[in-house]
Formats: C-alpha cells, sequence, structure tokens
C-alpha cells in the first residue's frame, strides 16, 4: 500500500514565540531572536549568545501532578503537540483511530535538564539522593511517551535520535508508517532543551559556538547559535483527511536518508547530496519542481559551503535558480527539534507564496555561491520544498513537502 | 621564546595528532602536519589544561598559523596569568 499523506496541523514553540504562528511570522520577517544567554550570570561563559525561549511558564501550561513528571523538553513536546491536534481539528477518540494513529519524537540530547540537576546533587552537593522521577523524566523516549498518554494514542510509538536530524528523521519514521497504511494518523516533530550548564560547556569545548550571532552564508560567519524549543505536525493518510473534512495545510511528499560513514564531525557533500536526492526521488520530483529548500545552515565553517556544493550535485543547474535560505539564522540550533522548527518554514512558504530570508546577511562568501535570499523575505510562487537536516556523526535527513493539492 | 613551552607544546601536538615528534617544526602548521580540526581543538585542550590558560576561541587560526604563533599565544597567556594572578571573569556578569 502507497498512500498520499498530508499535513493536518503543526505547532510550535521556539524562542521567537510559543506558537507556529509567532514562528512563522518572525521567520518570515527574518527578526532573529537570538540575544545575550541569560540564566549563567554566576558562571564565567565563553558562549555568549543563544535562542533560548523566554517568558515559558510551566505551570499555565501543566497542573502540578503532571509537571512533577516532565522534563523541560517533554513541556515543549507537549505543548507543540496540543497546538498541532488542536489545529487540525481530529478527535482520537472517534472509532479506532487511537489504535490507527503513531507518535514519533526526535530528540539530540532528551532530559538534560533532569541530568544537569542530578549531577550538581551527586558531585556538587555529595547528595546520593536524587528525585525518584528522574529516569521518567530523562529518558530519551520520555517526550514521545508524554505525547502518546496525552491523546491517547495507542499505536506505534518511540522516539528517534539522529543528533540534528532527529526531528527530520522522525518525519521520515512516521511518514512511512501512514504511508504504508500502518497508521492512519501520526503525530510527529522533534523537541529539544539543551541549554543546560553541562551542555553548554561541551558545546564551548568544541569551539564551533558564534560569539555575535548566526550568519549562514555569508562571509562574516563565525559559527552557530544554539537554541531550543519544539515543533510537532499532524501527519494524516489524505482520503482520512478529506473524509472528515480537515483543512489539507501542505502534502508531504517524500524522504531521504542517508549516512555519510566518514567524519564524526566534518560534513560530507557527497552524503548530503545522497539524502536530497533520495527525497526528491521519494517524493516523484524532479529538481526544476522545488522552488526552495530550507537549508540545514549552521553558519559553521564547514557546514555552509558542504551544503552548498551538495545543493549543486542535486539539484544540478536548477541549484542556481532555487531560492536557499536557513531560517536558523532567527531561530538559533534546537539540535533535535531544528527539522521540526524548519518544517513551519517550509510550509509557510508553501500556503503564503513568501520564501523566509537569511537573517544577519552581510557579505556574500565565495564558497557559498546560490540564491540565499539575504535579509528580506520573497514574495514567490512554491509549489515544493526541500527541508534539511545534516547530523553530526554524517546522518542525514531531507523531508520534502508539496504545496496542498 | 621558551624552551619548556615550545618542548611542551611540541610533546601535546605529536601525541594528540598520533605523529612523530621530530616531523614538528616551528614553522610548520597545522595543516601542513595534515592535523584534522577535531584533533586540533584536543591539542588546544591539552595545551590550556596544562598551562592552566584559556585560549581565545578563534586565534591561533588552526589552518594558517604556524607552531611558533601557537607558543607565541600561549607563553604571552602565560605571561599575562603570571602578572595578574586572579583575573575577573573574561565576561563579567554585568557585561
Amino acid at each position: 500500500m502507497s498512500r498520499r499523506v498530508v499535513i493536518t496541523g503543526v505547532g510550535a514553540i521556539c524562542a521567537l514565540g510559543h506558537d507556529a504562528r509567532a514562528l512563522w511570522q518572525g521567520m518570515r520577517e527574518g527578526r532573529s531572536a537570538i540575544a545575550p544567554l541569560t540564566g549563567f550570570e554566576n558562571q564565567d561563559m565563553r558562549v555568549k549568545v543563544a535562542a533560548q525561549v523566554r517568558g515559558f511558564d510551566p505551570a499555565a501550561h501543566f497542573d502540578s501532578r503532571k509537571l512533577i513528571l516532565l522534563d523541560r523538553v517533554s513541556q515543549f513536546a507537549l505543548v507543540a503537540a496540543r497546538e498541532a491536534v488542536a489545529q487540525s481539528g481530529i478527535d482520537f477518540a472517534q472509532g479506532d483511530l487511537r489504535q490507527r494513529s503513531a507518535c514519533v519524537v526526535g530528540t539530540g540530547t532528551g532530559g538534560e535538564v533532569t541530568n544537569d540537576e542530578c549531577s550538581r546533587r551527586m558531585y556538587g552537593e555529595g547528595n546520593p539522593r536524587l528525585h525518584p522521577l528522574s529516569i521518567v523524566r530523562r529518558m530519551m523516549s520520555a517526550p514521545a511517551s508524554q505525547v502518546s498518554i496525552e491523546f491517547g494514542i495507542t499505536g506505534p510509538s518511540f522516539a528517534v535520535s539522529s543528533a540534528c536530524s532527529s526531528a527530520n528523521h522522525a518525519f521520515a519514521q512516521a511518514f512511512a508508517l501512514v504511508r504504508s497504511g500502518v497508521a492512519d494518523v501520526a503525530l510527529a516533530g522533534g523537541t529539544e532543551a539543551c541549554l543546560t550548564l553541562g551542555v553548554l560547556r561541551a558545546w564551548e569545548a568544541m569551539r564551533v559556538l558564534s560569539d555575535d550571532t548566526c550568519r549562514p552564508f555569508c562571509k562574516q560567519r563565525r559559527g552557530l547559535v544554539l537554541g531550543e524549543g519544539a515543533g510537532m505536525v499532524v501527519l494524516e493518510d489524505f482520503d482520512h483527511a478529506r473524509a472528515r473534512g480537515a483543512d489539507i495545510l501542505a502534502e508531504f511528499a517524500g524522504a531521504g536518508m542517508s549516512a555519510d560513514a566518514g567524519d564524526i564531525v566534518m560534513p560530507s557533500d557527497i552524503g548530503a547530496a545522497r539524502a536530497m536526492t533520495a527525497a526528491l526521488r521519494d517524493a516523484q520530483l524532479a529538481p526544476e519542481d522545488i522552488d526552495y529548500i530550507n537549508a540545514h545552515g549552521t553558519a559553521t565553517p564547514a557546514n555552509d559551503p558542504t551544503e552548498t556544493r551538495a545543493i549543486h550535485v542535486a539539484l544540478g543547474e536548477h541549484a542556481r535558480k532555487v531560492a536557499v535560505s536557513s531560517t536558523k539564522s532567527v531561530h538559533g540550533h534546537a539540535l533535535g527539534a531544528a527539522g521540526a522548527l524548519e518544517i513551519v518554514a517550509a510550509i509557510g512558504a508553501l500556503r503564503d507564496g513568501a520564501v523566509p530570508p537569511t537573517a544577519n546577511f552581510i557579505d556574500p562568501d565565495p564558497e557559498c555561491d546560490l540564491d540565499y535570499v539575504p535579509n528580506a523575505a520573497r514574495e514567490m510562487p512554491v509549489r515544493a520544498v526541500l527541508s534539511n537536516a545534516f547530523a553530526f556523526g554524517g546522518l542525514n535527513a531531507v523531508v520534502a513537502l508539496k504545496r496542498a493539492a | 621564546m621558551s624552551d619548556d613551552v615550545q618542548k611542551t607544546v611540541f610533546a601535546i601536538i605529536a601525541k594528540e595528532a598520533g605523529i612523530d615528534e621530530s616531523k614538528v617544526t616551528l614553522d610548520s602548521t597545522l595543516k601542513d602536519l595534515e592535523i584534522p580540526s577535531l584533533d586540533a581543538i584536543q591539542i588546544i585542550f591539552e595545551i590550556e589544561d596544562h598551562f592552566k590558560i584559556q585560549m581565545p576561541d578563534r586565534d591561533p587560526n588552526f589552518d594558517t598559523e604556524s607552531v611558533k604563533g601557537l607558543i607565541e599565544t600561549v607563553e604571552k597567556l602565560v605571561a599575562d596569568k603570571a602578572a595578574n594572578p586572579n583575573p575577573p571573569p573574561a565576561n563579567p556578569p554585568s557585561a
């Protein structure tokens, strides 16, 4: 069985705002939410800036009995999932839909806030007694479990982890479940709450963080800026969505995955290109059908020229014509949630006919020779989009979306 | 240039990159020595640990600057530390 799969709901939370609308508006305006890092004032931090979720009051979303079970990473996933489900109008209580639904959530680092608290108690305070719910808060699969519990989803539910590609790999798995008929509906996305002292220190040591802001594909780029948040979508069998009169936001046309099987940190243009080509083939799209690529675009010295070469390889002549932008310039790099925030850009571009810009762009880098839509959104019809994610460790996942027919 | 610093830096480069110490000269760049970036950040890490200093993020440039430049940076930071043993944090909270 091979069915058409559509997106009928989307939700998000990140530094640009606490819902998908705020995220898309911020992306479209090229309004960067990157700001001086706060919350670590007593530490001598090398990292200066981040894209932190601000003004988030967990108690406004969860009662205290629920909250005690939730690491920040699960809180984000639930907030995004509630928004996506509400928008889709889906009622999981109908018929056997709970059993016919799946839940796949990507995360790169899992329950790091809980992990950090445990470490502080043990090593900092010499206190061997950890909170009894530490395990269920911090396990990598906690967000997937919490989302399945929230909506009573009893079909296939699990976590996916591939560092910065986690969300796109999660979309690919959920898409396969719906397309093949294993499930009629899937809640899928990615979540990350990685801005803890331990994770920040580890990133500092890698020397890939920017000290000013995130400037993808630009000559003055100085590295990546960490972010956090979550994005979730409702994927649904096309006939199922049509039968209930759902508003179809976009068609999830295909996904492509590959591994570089090379260096643990240096990306490979060939590996990235193979994932893009696989996504095009899976979606039965030609390079000429793609009007916009939401790039991985981390703004590290290595990623941006490598991704540029990969786009040339995958799209050939058409690479010169396609609009490419990295919205990490406004919402930062949310690691395992990156693809889940960026699918909001893909959906927005398809629906509104506007490509969000690469913000903070100063001068072009000769090694990055594509059209990066610098600083200002471009109004143009967008028929199909690729959204790229390329992780440390060489794990690549690209998703292809089409305008709702 | 202090022999001690030079000797230690040569030894750290050789050990972390897994190359023979005799290949390391003052004029070699990390690129000449074919040291990948992941090894380069480990070299910096070990140097920082050994001398109890903090190297700036983008200086020395891993690709183009010579081992001599690296040693000069270390010597300057070691001298700064000796002159001012308890410096304020690099980015005080008020900044």
